[in-house]
């Protein structure tokens, strides 16, 4: 039986998910000011002992490539050895994986919002955007399908089934007709609830559109995603691409006659990379 | 032999390998470390790239396939290809694009 649900229940169900890491708004919030970000990141990540923990193993095997014995344990000579930019990037990872850990979901999600995640923030760097959003953006741009699985696994899993029944069938129409309401709307208010910014709203709400608003952040989630199932990186047999849209690439800059044969490796690689750090 | 350019991540680049591509990190836009095409890499360079934040570099290989592996690894990679685009309408610019653009990036 479909489920019609409205959208006050997407948030009273919320409460099943684990809380939202707000370390991910706090880290947004600073990113304009180095010096004042650098003092707050370390006190943020140092609430949280099992976020310090892995931030502090990836540190360490990252600037000292286990080739000496040299140990971080502070996170001061962290942030001074890899750079703000690098722990930001990592706090993010870690904190985000932790809460899709938490939900229960399988690394298959996992792994597809890095890859997004990853090449939103490679895309950004086309059109001049900040990559920390980016990367936010990337791997939160499929959150209402975590909260469908955690919350109505049963539709969850007929919505699966209905794409594998009829693979030409649009995901956004098979999850109206079992849930009522798209992963794209019921991500925009779990976005809103939890206070992310604007900005970060809009791309989750608008990363399927085939016509999306003329945005960078959005433009760098819908395209993220686009080349990540054109390349198909997850390596799976659901990869499709249905929208790649033309106003995205414009505001990107994006011209598709140029060689991206770079870009493409570069995301590639990284996604593995990072597939290996965070998973 | 023909040469192929692989694109790997940092536990996977071994000392011995040639840079298909140079190598460069930046940070805040600043260049703070670069290697050429065509360098082969050193345990310290693998030390140095990790040190520094480096995620992945462009090898070149020697293409071992032959002709008609190469050939049935081009006809593969465009039926997937298709299959990923079933459901888009290539007539559209910006579709067609970004499939040309991956197929010419897995025919390297």
């Amino acid at each position: 039986m479909p489920l019609h649900l409205k959208e006050s229940e997407i948030i009273e169900r919320a409460a099943l998910l684990p809380a939202f890491p707000t370390v991910v708004n706090e880290i947004l919030e600073t990113l304009d000011d180095e010096n004042a970000a650098m003092g707050a990141l370390i006190n943020l990540v140092e609430r949280d002992p099992v976020i310090t923990a892995r931030v502090l193993s990836i540190a360490n095997a990252a600037v000292m490539a286990g080739r000496t014995q040299r140990d971080l344990r502070d996170m001061q000579v962290a942030v001074s050895l890899i750079g703000l930019s690098k722990l930001r990037e990592i706090v993010l990872a870690v904190s985000l994986a932790k809460f899709s850990r938490e939900s229960g979901m399988g690394s298959h999600f996992w792994e597809h919002s890095i890859a997004v995640g990853v090449a939103a923030q490679e895309l950004s760097r086309i059109g001049h955007c900040s990559r920390d959003f980016a990367l936010v953006c990337g791997l939160l741009h499929d959150i209402g399908q975590l909260w469908m699985a955690r919350c109505h696994p049963l539709e969850f899993q007929m919505v699966r089934m209905s794409m594998e029944q009829a693979p030409d069938l649009d995901i956004l129409d098979a999850e109206i007709w079992h849930f009522g309401l798209d992963h794209c709307t019921i991500g925009r208010l779990l976005a809103t609830a939890w206070h992310l910014p604007a900005s970060v709203i809009s791309a989750i709400q608008h990363h399927h559109d085939a016509h999306p608003p003329a945005d960078k952040l959005i433009a760098v989630t819908h395209l993220g995603e686009a080349v990540v199932n054109a390349l198909n990186i997850e390596r799976h047999n659901h990869a499709s691409v249905r929208h790649v849209s033309a106003t995205a690439c414009d505001v990107l800059g994006i011209d598709w006659r140029d060689d991206f044969n770079f870009l493409f490796g570069r995301i590639e690689a990284r996604s593995r990379n990072l597939t290996r750090i965070f998973s | 032999m023909k040469q192929r350019l692989r694109y790997l991540p940092l536990n996977e680049l071994v000392e011995g390998m040639v840079l298909g591509a140079s190598l460069t990190i930046a940070e805040h836009g600043v260049t703070n470390f670069a290697l050429p095409a065509g360098h082969v890499l050193t345990e310290d360079n693998l030390c140095q790239i990790a040190r520094r934040g480096g995620e992945f570099a462009c090898v070149a290989e020697e293409d071992q396939r032959s002709e008609e592996d190469r050939a049935a690894e081009q006809v593969a990679h465009a039926a997937q290809l298709q299959r990923i685009f079933a459901n888009a309408d290539k007539e559209r610019p910006a579709v067609a694009g970004l499939y040309a653009a991956v197929l010419a990036y897995r025919s390297l």
